[in-house]
């Protein structure tokens, strides 16, 4: 039998998992892990993650950072699965997750697009720069307002 | 290192992946040779979108093949005639309307075939064929974008992206001379011909282009490992580090 605490717990160690991108954001929250199975009643574990963007320089980093930070945690037999059914989207990220994200910069990703938020004045007066970003999630924006250049993190 | 690919649905992802990989590899030469600087991550970033993409196929194939290969042997270790991608994509950055003109001919085309790769009844490439859909969006933009800009631009940049259009035109018409192997894995063919041809003609008119005739195609087939004679050198240049050092790690 598996123990509903023993998953827990080894959900909030993969909680300590930040995003290498955007620190600020853990994988649970960024929606990266998936599933978690706790194999043979023991300590070996299975991890299923669905990779954010295809082209994510971080994918491979994505799967090293969960194995470090389980193995130092006790758990020396970690399987990840990589699945892409169903594809991930950035309707994933709570609302906590995107106010974090706004607090740290980036403003957080809107149906379509539509709303682009500036982070700094909070105005909705803003204009994208370029549809491409420093990172494959993210776009250029400037605010109208207060001319703050931001990233936003596009809809998905 | 004879890397053979035997069922159906891994050789059609085969050109999928392949066509991505070597577009990818285009785009990455640019990286530092954009106009400008938003430009040059723009292009950058879908580079690696086209990579990200490739690499899932590869892994598909390598599953359904059940291979004792990975995707980096078949990225690394095979030959320009064991290479199955559209020879639109290898055709190199003569400049930056040729860029453009290139990525737009095969966005319209990638997002006809992923369209229709959403339903697959292979649940994993039905996941990705999802994902993809989303990113091309970005990129369909983007190359549609910039085919407004240079067509109604200058009279300069229009005859430049004239130019690349005329030249690139005689790489379009062996996409569509689909074979069985397309047949059996695309729920509509003759649609993403039609979808194609409806999107570059409404395009070319609304950015004061014209189509001319094209000769008629001498050149063999892509399907059968046949390309122009570009890829060989692309190759040279992308594979040289693992050939020359085989047990490299990075």
């Amino acid at each position: 039998m598996v123990n509903p605490e023993h998953t827990a717990q080894i959900w909030s160690i993969l909680e300590q998992v930040p995003d290498p991108e955007i620190p600020i954001i853990n994988l649970v929250e960024l929606g990266v892990i998936r599933e978690v199975e706790i194999l043979n009643d023991q300590n070996d574990l299975k991890i299923t993650i669905t990779p954010t963007y295809t082209g994510c320089p971080a994918k491979k980093l994505f799967e090293d950072l969960i194995l470090e930070k389980l193995h130092e945690n006790g758990y020396p037999k970690v399987e990840i699965i990589s699945k892409l059914n169903p594809a991930w989207t950035t309707e994933w990220l709570s609302e906590k997750t995107k106010e974090k994200l706004m607090k740290e910069g980036i403003s957080p990703p809107t149906i379509g697009d539509r709303i682009v938020q500036c982070p700094l004045c909070k105005s909705e007066n803003t204009k994208m720069v370029s549809a491409f970003g420093s990172t494959p999630c993210q776009s250029l924006y400037t605010c109208n307002e207060c001319k703050e250049p931001f990233n936003y993190f596009k809809c998905h | 290192m004879k890397i053979s690919i035997e069922k159906s649905e891994a050789r059609f992802l085969l050109r999928l992946a392949d066509t991505s990989t070597i577009l990818g590899q285009r785009l990455a030469e640019m990286c530092s040779r954009g106009p400008i600087l938003e430009e040059d991550i723009a292009l950058s970033n879908i580079s690696l979108d086209l990579f990200g993409r490739a690499e899932e196929l590869y892994k598909l194939i390598c599953t359904i093949e059940n291979a004792s290969y990975s995707p980096d042997d078949l990225v690394f270790r095979r030959n320009e005639r064991e290479y199955f991608n559209l020879k639109l994509v290898e055709q190199p950055n003569d400049d930056f309307a040729w860029v453009i003109a290139r990525q737009f001919m095969h966005d319209i085309y990638a997002k006809a075939v992923f369209s229709q790769l959403v339903n697959s009844k292979n649940s994993e490439l039905a996941g990705l064929a999802a994902k993809v859909l989303k990113e091309i969006k970005y990129s369909y933009i983007h190359s549609k974008d910039w085919m407004e800009r240079l067509g109604l631009g200058t009279e300069e940049s229009n005859t430049r992206l004239q130019r690349a259009v005329d030249h690139l035109m005689k790489y379009v018409e062996e996409i569509f001379m689909f074979d069985a192997v397309d047949q059996e894995n695309l729920a509509d063919c003759a649609l993403i011909h039609t979808t194609w041809e409806n999107d570059f003609n409404q395009t070319l008119a609304a950015c004061n282009l014209v189509r001319k005739p094209v000769m008629p195609l001498t050149m063999r087939d892509y399907r059968d490992g046949f390309h122009s004679e570009h890829l060989g050198t692309m190759l040279s240049v992308m594979q040289y580090l693992p050939r020359a050092y085989p047990d490299a790690k990075w």
